[in-house]
């Protein structure tokens, strides 16, 4: 069966690339390298992975073949070169000890889920690891948050401080278990362990027990801080309403919608998805994915969840376990539970055992601690599924830091410091950029912490040295003045440029196109607010083509949390009165006039804000987004809508007069669920408008849809739709999502286009 | 008002209105300069210097005549001296109704009386129309302070706690109520005021390590330079700082923070945490009964937080202007 030829021994060295590193790849290869008969070494240079590999060369033919294609389901591996070598004097497979180096293909991975095998093990009386919550091994179990620094070794790692028992140390050290070099490998006898601490009463250290009476706390409509992989949530019941009221009391979130933990159930896991609420396909894929984010699905009727879960719309956002330590807490507990970040609003999630106890002793009855440090924090990812496709709205556990190829090379490495709100960071060097987890709002004192500690440890994890900071044109921007005061070289680029260069940055296009970049507030060119633009261009030459009538927002940013300001100012515009606003005006109404912190705008985001306040919506919204996304809740095919009049002004750009849709917001006649359809029904109309007009004199054929209002899916959808009947390409965010957390990608984009 | 030629006009402007309210001992119109008696042995000569415009000229509560000496007399409370003569420039713009100017000129000397001060020089400047918002006054002031006295931006520790003698920002809302004519319909004053009998008060007390009055900026702006001086954090505490209930109002429906508005009779104290108790005691026995403790001074990088009633910690920006949106 083997000619003769192919018997005699040949070498190859082998170099891989890609997301090798914390994936199980090098146990994988040895066992490969086993199975096919073969001897060698395989060697982990920090970033790449490289391998002798000796043997029949039919055999290790086989094995390249198969090194890729039969990889584990984490690691993504490339072959990037091989050359034969000399045969050396071996007749095993071995791992070398890792060489540290600063070379700049590292790839840090994400935190992955509880993988099938280690779910059946720790659900398995006889193994020794039943119930053990922080079970794990090379194809899951946490990473980016317990990596210390590279190589990716344990002793680099959170787990540093847990010496491993015997038989841990066995399965660590054989090639053939699926547990060889997991460098969170853990036991009952020699890994972390659970605490559970009920404040003002007792401690119960030991991890069963702890478990149980989290449980009972649970059931007793307790709300409990539960430390997780990338941070604290709060976990409540979430069929009690009760419950559910007590914690937006506590929160002082009176509608924010929280997400709810299911049980993972049946042979897929999805039984109880299917009991609360409606998904897709391409929902519930995600659902088990091993990035285990939270995802947004329609609610189900009559499900046991308590309204007041996510009030005023129509989505719930369900995850499911993704760490040993929430199947255990979900099957135990047996219902819904609600898993809001453990946070004060805006901040990144909470790591630290002592000030969660600190800051939400009025929060949490009882706190769920466990002793494996979180280095930093990693929120939960967040998906929506819009025009066919699953995009994230929120970067976090399990899909960050995510990794982007540039279209270009970079000379030096730079760091793009992102936005204010939904900060997000960005690194790139070389052809890549990294793109950080959620940090959160600047505007807090740990947020900042944050910011800093994750632009710190990603550079010094990939082993890079930032040369350059490129940040937001808007001055007052936390992130602004950081990058002023680092004391690197800054580029400033604007904020609808980097939204608009985000988008052409992820699908490769650098021929003109036309970008509608519509988000709730920018700084621009023009030293305006900006909110409602289309740019055309490419990355490094936006130009604004397409806008909307600008208005003048009374009490600044005020105006962002309080729709009825946007809804008030709208008629003052057009020298009428609201007659139904629901506060007094007579104040706000002259500084206005007296343009007292009333900044001119022409912002998508706050029509929005203005029509929900205007339909008895939201008229001071409770967290970020609310009033567009309970105006989306409640709209219903109204037909049209009204034609916004499309005029060039004296600078040359088309402007959409707002002005109509006020008369059809007020229109009794139509039921409110009609207004709010037409509303958004306008809004693509005028997309398509503003599209049209401008292709009469510039040739374009492609439409880019980016900026944070492109998560309302009932525009977006719309709006693509339009813009097909006319014969555009249209692109939408698919990788990053379309709000502010993909601004640092964009600024990357724009600032090293030109 | 006429611009006049000096002369004549200027004298009769500066005998029936100037001098007849301001009249002291000292104040010698004719004189060029004037001269006053010092004990150098045990006081160390203080002065200081500050011009005033304020649009509008009168507002609720003061006028830029009272202004212009609370202003200055403050600036010498803080530090720590005992304010005893000042001078006068006025830059009177063409067209000022003498009605007006006659009010302002009596609640400066009013001011005076009541801090115990006294204008013993002083210049009148006519300006053309257009050239002055109605009035300018500058003003010097002078002072002395025991030599024992040892307080200064450079003395604050961490740890220290951070007085504030009354509620924030009554001056700058009242003025930006009056100037855009907002027809105020509430009972909104400025606190202008001397803060000598505050500072008086606290002077001798061993853990006092400075005192400043948070006039332009509000007391986040003085909170800036107190973390710029020990290059650490100062955090105050929402729940604790006093603030008007009108004020409250008015800045939350113009999306201002009130911690930015100007006080003008007001004493922002840091004491070593000791003695901050006693020194709130002093605060309040100086007739101060909205007087709190807003806050401390903690190690970590330069900056101003805000503790929120949430527990929430806000970063508290260096501000000029009106802050451009942020929330997208
Ligand atoms: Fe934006
Ligand atoms: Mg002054
Ligand atoms: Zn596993
Ligand atoms: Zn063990």
């Amino acid at each position: 069966m083997q000619t003769p030829s192919s018997c005699k021994t040949e070498a190859r060295r082998l170099i891989v690339t890609g997301q090798v590193q914390g994936v199980g790849f090098r146990p994988f290869i040895c066992r490969l390298a086993h199975e096919l008969n073969l001897s060698g070494w395989v060697l982990n240079r920090t970033g790449t992975v490289e391998i002798l590999i000796q043997g029949e060369p039919n055999r290790i033919d086989r094995f390249m073949d198969r090194l890729i294609k039969n990889a584990p389901p984490l690691a993504k591996p490339t072959l990037a070169s091989w050359q034969t070598a000399e045969p050396d004097d071996l007749d095993t497979f071995s791992i070398l000890d890792s060489i540290a180096e600063s070379a700049s293909a590292i790839h840090i991975p994400p935190d992955y889920y509880l993988c099938g095998d280690c779910l059946a093990e720790m659900s398995d009386p006889n193994q020794r690891r039943y119930r053990y919550p922080f079970i794990n091994c090379t194809q899951c179990g946490p990473r980016y948050t317990l990596i210390k620094k590279l190589p990716y070794d344990r002793l680099n790692t959170a787990m540093s401080e847990f010496e491993l028992c015997s038989d841990c140390r066995e399965e660590y050290e054989n090639r053939l278990d699926r547990r060889f070099h997991a460098q969170p490998l853990a036991c009952p006898l020699c890994g972390p362990s659970l605490t559970f601490h009920i404040a003002g009463e007792k401690t119960i250290p030991d991890t069963g027990k702890a478990l149980t009476a989290c449980i009972e706390a649970l059931r007793a409509g307790a709300i409990v801080a539960v430390k997780g992989v990338g941070g604290y949530h709060l976990i409540c019941d979430a069929s009690s309403v009760a419950v559910v009221r007590r914690l937006r009391e506590r929160k002082q979130r009176a509608r924010k919608p929280f997400a709810v933990l299911l049980p993972w159930r049946g042979q897929e896991g999805l039984v109880a998805v299917m009991e609360y609420a409606e998904p897709g396909p391409e929902e519930l894929t995600l659902l088990k994915d091993p990035l285990r984010p939270i995802v947004l699905v329609e609610k189900r009727n009559g499900s046991p969840l308590a309204e007041s879960v996510a009030p005023g719309i129509a989505e719930i956002g369900i995850m499911l376990p993704y760490s040993p330590l929430h199947h255990l807490l979900t099957n135990d507990f047996g219902g819904p539970l609600v898993a809001t970040s453990a946070n004060i609003s805006g901040e990144p999630v909470m790591i630290d055992e002592d000030e969660v106890e600190r800051r939400l002793s009025r929060v949490a009855d009882a706190f769920l601690h466990h002793n494996r440090p979180i280095l930093r924090p990693a929120d939960d990812g967040v998906f929506r599924k819009i025009a066919g496709s699953m995009r994230p709205l929120r970067l976090g556990r399990g899909c960050a830091p995510l990794e982007m190829t540039l279209p270009f090379t970079l000379q030096e490495p730079v760091l793009a410091v992102g936005g204010h709100m939904k900060n997000a960071i960005a690194l790139a060097w070389d052809d890549r950029a990294v793109i950080s987890p959620h940090i959160g709002d600047l505007g807090s004192r740990r947020s900042q912490e944050v910011f800093e500690q994750t632009i710190d440890e990603l550079a010094t994890l990939y082993g890079i040295s930032i040369k350059k900071v490129i940040r937001d044109a808007h001055p007052d921007y936390r992130s602004s003045r950081w990058a002023e005061q680092s004391g690197l070289p800054v580029t400033q680029v604007f904020h609808h440029h980097a939204h608009a260069s985000a988008l052409a940055g992820e699908y490769g296009l650098f021929e003109t196109m036309l970008v509608f970049t519509w988000d709730g507030t920018g700084y621009g060119e023009d030293g305006t607010i900006w909110g409602g633009e289309a740019l055309l261009g490419k990355p490094g030459e936006w130009r604004r083509a397409g806008s909307l009538r600008p208005f003048r927002i009374p009490g600044g940013d005020k105006a962002g949390r309080e729709p009825w300001r946007s809804a008030a100012a709208l008629f003052w515009e057009c020298g009428r009165e609201w007659q139904e606003c629901p506060f007094p005006t007579e104040l706000l109404k002259k500084a206005w006039q007296h343009e007292l912190n009333a900044p001119l705008c022409s912002s998508a985001g706050r029509l929005f804000d203005a029509a929900s306040a205007l339909l008895g919506l939201v008229s001071k919204a409770d967290y970020d987004g609310q009033a567009p996304m309970e105006l989306e809740a409640l709209s219903a095919d109204g037909g049209p809508g009204p034609m916004l009049p499309l005029a060039q002004d004296e600078n040359g750009i088309w402007r959409s007069d707002w002005t109509p849709l006020l008369a059809m917001l007020q229109n009794e006649k139509l039921s409110k669920s009609e207004r709010a359809g037409q509303f958004h029904a306008s809004l693509a109309e005028t997309i398509r408008g503003q599209a049209i007009r401008i292709r009469t004199t510039h040739r374009i054929d492609r439409i880019g849809l980016c900026g944070g209002v492109f998560q309302n899916k009932r525009l977006t959808e719309l709006a693509i739709e339009y813009l097909k009947q006319e014969g555009f390409e249209v692109y939408l965010p698919e990788r990053l999502p379309a709000n502010d957390a993909g601004i640092s990608y964009g600024q990357i984009i724009e600032a090293c286009s030109a | 008002l006429a611009h006049g030629n000096g002369g004549r006009f200027m004298r009769e402007l500066i005998e029936h209105l100037f001098a007849k309210y301001l009249d002291n001992a000292w104040l010698d119109t004719r004189a060029d300069a004037a001269a006053m008696p010092f004990d150098e042995s045990d006081f160390e000569l203080m002065i200081t210097t500050d011009g005033f415009t304020v649009d509008p000229l009168e507002f609720p509560g003061g006028n830029i005549g009272s202004l212009a000496i609370h202003g200055t007399v403050n600036d010498l409370a803080v530090a720590g001296a005992t304010p005893r003569y000042l001078s006068l420039n006025a830059f009177i713009e063409e067209g000022l109704e003498i009605a007006v100017l006659d009010r302002l000129i009596r609640s400066m000397a009013e001011a005076c009386r009541e801090c115990g001060v006294d204008i013993v020089a002083g210049d009148t400047k006519v300006l053309r129309r257009g050239q002055g918002g109605g009035v300018y006054f500058a003003v010097t002031g002078v002072g002395q302070r025991n030599r024992s006295i040892n307080l200064g931006i450079d003395k604050i520790q961490t740890g220290d706690c951070i007085l504030l003698s009354g509620t924030a920002g009554d001056h700058g809302c009242a003025v930006l109520l009056a100037r855009e004519q907002f027809g105020l319909s509430g009972t909104l004053k400025s606190d202008a005021a001397s803060v000598f009998p505050v500072t008086r008060a606290l002077l001798d007390l061993p853990g006092l390590r400075f005192m400043r009055d948070p006039t332009r900026g509000g007391i986040a702006t003085v909170a800036h330079e107190m973390a710029s001086a020990v290059a650490g954090t100062v955090k105050l505490v929402e729940t604790a700082i006093p603030i008007n209930e009108q004020v409250k109002t008015v800045a939350e429906i113009l999306g201002y923070d009130p911690y930015y508005l100007a006080c003008e009779g007001r004493v922002m104290a840091v004491v070593g945490a000791g003695d901050a108790e006693e020194a709130l005691k002093r605060m309040r026995g100086a007739g101060c009964s909205e007087a709190a403790i807003i806050g401390e001074v903690q190690d970590g990088r330069t900056q101003v937080i805000l503790e929120t009633a949430l527990g929430g910690e806000r970063i508290l920006e260096e501000l000029e202007d009106d802050p451009l949106p942020r929330i997208c």
